[in-house]
């Protein structure tokens, strides 16, 4: 464009203003339609199972807390809240710190045969969860953890695994070799660089990876569902909020409310830590 | 005594060679640089003597001590990072002791020892700081510090001044002078590409080039004889002018043009080029140098000027005059060689065995 060329400028149809208030409109509709469910859940938990059809809208006419002391105590809610938890905490344990090393190694190392299990590794993405429970259960039976809390929460740690292993690849390898050449010079051994320079500086990674285990490994089905097939008292909630669908009548109430008591920890695990999680996300993101 | 001494050291990446069998005798207490152009294997060098790169071939020792397959950090030596390498996540205070405390220092040494350094680098209201929170010079100084504490006999450093402005360079670069003397003993090597870095800093220069070493030396020693066209060309600013002779008769040679200049003296044959400093050529009448070219730059720095000359064969040509005298762009100039003259054979290499004799060089305009 030459430097004389006039620019016409137009007004916008809409002012700032009014574009702002347009897109929170549309934006807070899809989030209406997004966490319907959640809201069905959560009403449909403080009625009782004829008014739960009853069409009576999403505010209870009758609120009663019935259904959850029904959840707990008759559907043994708290001990499998406590199977839960171990599950949870234990696999996240785990995976947090295997994948880290494991991320840590493939990201910043080179060996003979990297790009081979890179692409492995990789390619385990692929294959859906499904056709490996039936395996993994075999394998638990092998190693005498088939019936144990144990080996539910072993099993639990395959889940994304993979995906964090990546993750953690990535990051660690962009952090500039002078740390690790400083730590040397140093004397610091390897493992103490990795704890004590590396995982450090790897926050929101872990962050990522911490929330993310959590919320699979508290949510999980299928695999604990299986696993504990032949042992109810070490099912997890998923599984156990399941148990309510009796053989000719399922206790919505009931059902609803141990829903609710199951995603209550991770709501709040999510809101304490969002906004590292979200960070973290960024972070792997933009690289 | 010897701090630390290079034996035929060699490195090679895969096939490639790219430190082909240096030699070099550092004493201890010495400050010494090594300098060259970029990918000459200045780093390479200097990671080998930390530990950081495998050494391929030679001997390395420190202190009399053959290291070559000891641990890094059981060498001795500390090193200061281009890039600083501080840890982001710790303060001042525990990045400068972190390899103490990791190496089970007892908390009250490690102590002593950061505020040692911190006194001595003036950080000391630092100490509670992230990096995240340091300017480049104070980061500078705090990697620094975190090689201080560990007590090295020898510092290594690599072009530490690379990341700072123009004017926080020269202002650091006095501090690591003063560092040196407060530091007595200790021995440092220091990394750079910038001649005039080397020049400040040295006890001694290592000139390198494409990962052999050209040659060795005090900055004075190196600038008043260089042993080849390199290190003329390299050490000191502006560069030094290079003038082709090409053969005359007997001891007369030509320049590119019409112009001639008499050389007298035993290996005057054997001349080549002719080395020349910003001032060690003068100015006059177009008609009364040695040859004639026009201005075609003046910069004029105040104190002197730097007046550049094309000469008739097209050259450029960088004379220096004192400040104030005001040269006129595009006006045709003559040139005298007056003064120091270098002397330079076909391959490039100066004349160290007559250079008395050539500093007396009787040049005459043919
Ligand atoms: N890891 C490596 N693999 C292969 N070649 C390398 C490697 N590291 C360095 N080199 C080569 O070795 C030579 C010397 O590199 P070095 O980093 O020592 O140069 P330098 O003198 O420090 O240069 P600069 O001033 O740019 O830092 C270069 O030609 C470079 O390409
Ligand atoms: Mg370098």
């Amino acid at each position: 464009m030459p430097h004389d060329a006039s620019v016409s400028i137009r007004p916008p149809v809409l002012s700032p203003r009014m574009r702002r208030v347009l897109i929170s409109v549309v934006l807070a509709a899809v989030c209406a339609v997004w966490i319907y469910p959640l809201l069905w859940m959560v009403s449909a938990s403080l009625k009782d199972n004829a008014a739960i059809f009853a069409n009576e809208g999403l505010i209870p006419e009758r609120p009663s807390f019935e259904n959850y002391v029904r959840a707990w105590k008759e559907a043994n809610i708290g001990s499998y809240f406590f199977n839960t938890v171990f599950v949870t905490v234990g696999s996240v344990i785990l995976v947090t710190i295997a994948s880290s090393m494991m991320g840590y190694v493939l990201g910043r190392r080179r060996f003979v045969g990297r790009g081979l299990i890179f692409a492995l590794i990789a390619f385990t993405i692929f294959v859906p969860q499904g056709y490996t429970i039936i395996p993994v259960f075999d394998l638990l039976t092998r190693m005498g953890l088939g019936q144990s809390l144990w080996g539910v929460m072993l099993a639990t740690c395959g889940g994304s695994f993979v995906i964090f292993v990546l993750l953690f690849a990535g990051y660690f390898s962009q952090i500039p070799n002078e740390l690790e050449e400083a730590a040397k010079m140093d004397g610091v051994s390897f493992i103490k660089t990795f704890w004590f320079v590396m995982l450090p500086l790897a926050r929101p990674i872990v962050v990522t990876v911490v929330v993310m285990q959590t919320l699979y490994a508290w949510n999980d089905f299928l695999l604990p569902l299986v696993v504990t097939l032949a042992n109810p008292s070490i099912r997890t909630l998923s599984v156990g909020v399941y148990a309510f669908r009796g053989e000719n009548f399922i206790d919505w109430g009931g059902m609803t409310a141990a829903s609710t008591i199951s995603i209550l920890p991770v709501v709040i695990l999510f809101l304490f830590l969002q906004r590292y999680f979200i960070d973290g996300l960024a972070g792997a993101v933009k690289g | 005594m010897t701090g630390v001494s290079l034996k035929d050291i060699k490195k090679s990446y895969g096939g490639l060679e790219v430190v082909h069998g240096v030699d070099i005798e550092i004493d201890k207490g010495e400050f010494v640089v090594f300098v060259g152009p970029s990918g000459c294997g200045k780093s390479t060098l200097l990671r080998m003597i930390a530990g950081l790169e495998e050494i391929t071939g030679g001997d390395l020792k420190i202190h009399g001590q053959r290291v070559n397959d000891v641990d890094p950090s059981n060498r001795g030596v500390a090193m200061v990072f281009q890039t600083y390498a501080l840890y982001p996540h710790m303060t001042v205070d525990q990045n400068m002791g972190f390899g103490l405390r990791m190496n089970g220092t007892p908390k009250a040494e490690v102590a002593k020892r950061v505020s040692e350094a911190a006194k001595i680098l003036q950080i000391e209201e630092l100490l509670d700081r992230k990096p995240k929170q340091l300017s480049g010079g104070q980061r500078q100084r705090v990697a620094i510090g975190r090689a201080i504490v560990r007590h090295p006999q020898v510092f290594l450093f690599d072009e530490p001044l690379s990341n700072l402005d123009a004017e926080l360079r020269v202002a650091t670069r006095l501090e690591l002078a003063k560092l040196h003397q407060k530091l007595a003993g200790s021995t440092m090597i220091y990394v750079t590409h910038d001649q005039v870095e080397a020049m400040t800093l040295a006890d001694k220069i290592v000139v390198l080039r494409k990962g052999r070493v050209e040659q060795i030396g005090e900055p004075m020693e190196l600038y008043e004889n260089p042993a080849n066209l390199f290190v003329a060309g390299f050490i000191g600013s502006p560069k030094m002018n290079f003038l082709d002779l090409e053969g005359g008769e007997g001891l007369t040679f030509r320049f590119k043009d019409a112009s001639t200049v008499a050389l007298s003296g035993d290996a005057a044959a054997q001349t080549a080029v002719l080395g020349l400093r910003a001032d060690q050529m003068t100015l006059s009448e177009p008609d009364e140098g040695h040859f004639a070219g026009t201005v075609s730059v003046v910069e004029r720095l105040g104190d002197s000027e730097f007046v550049y000359v094309t000469t008739e064969w097209g050259q450029e040509l960088v004379v220096r005059v004192p400040g104030g005298t005001n040269t006129q762009m595009g006006v045709l100039t003559g040139v005298v060689l007056s003064g120091r003259t270098h002397f330079f054979d076909g391959e490039g290499r100066s004349f160290p065995v007559f250079r008395s004799l050539w500093t007396k060089a009787d040049i005459n305009r043919g």
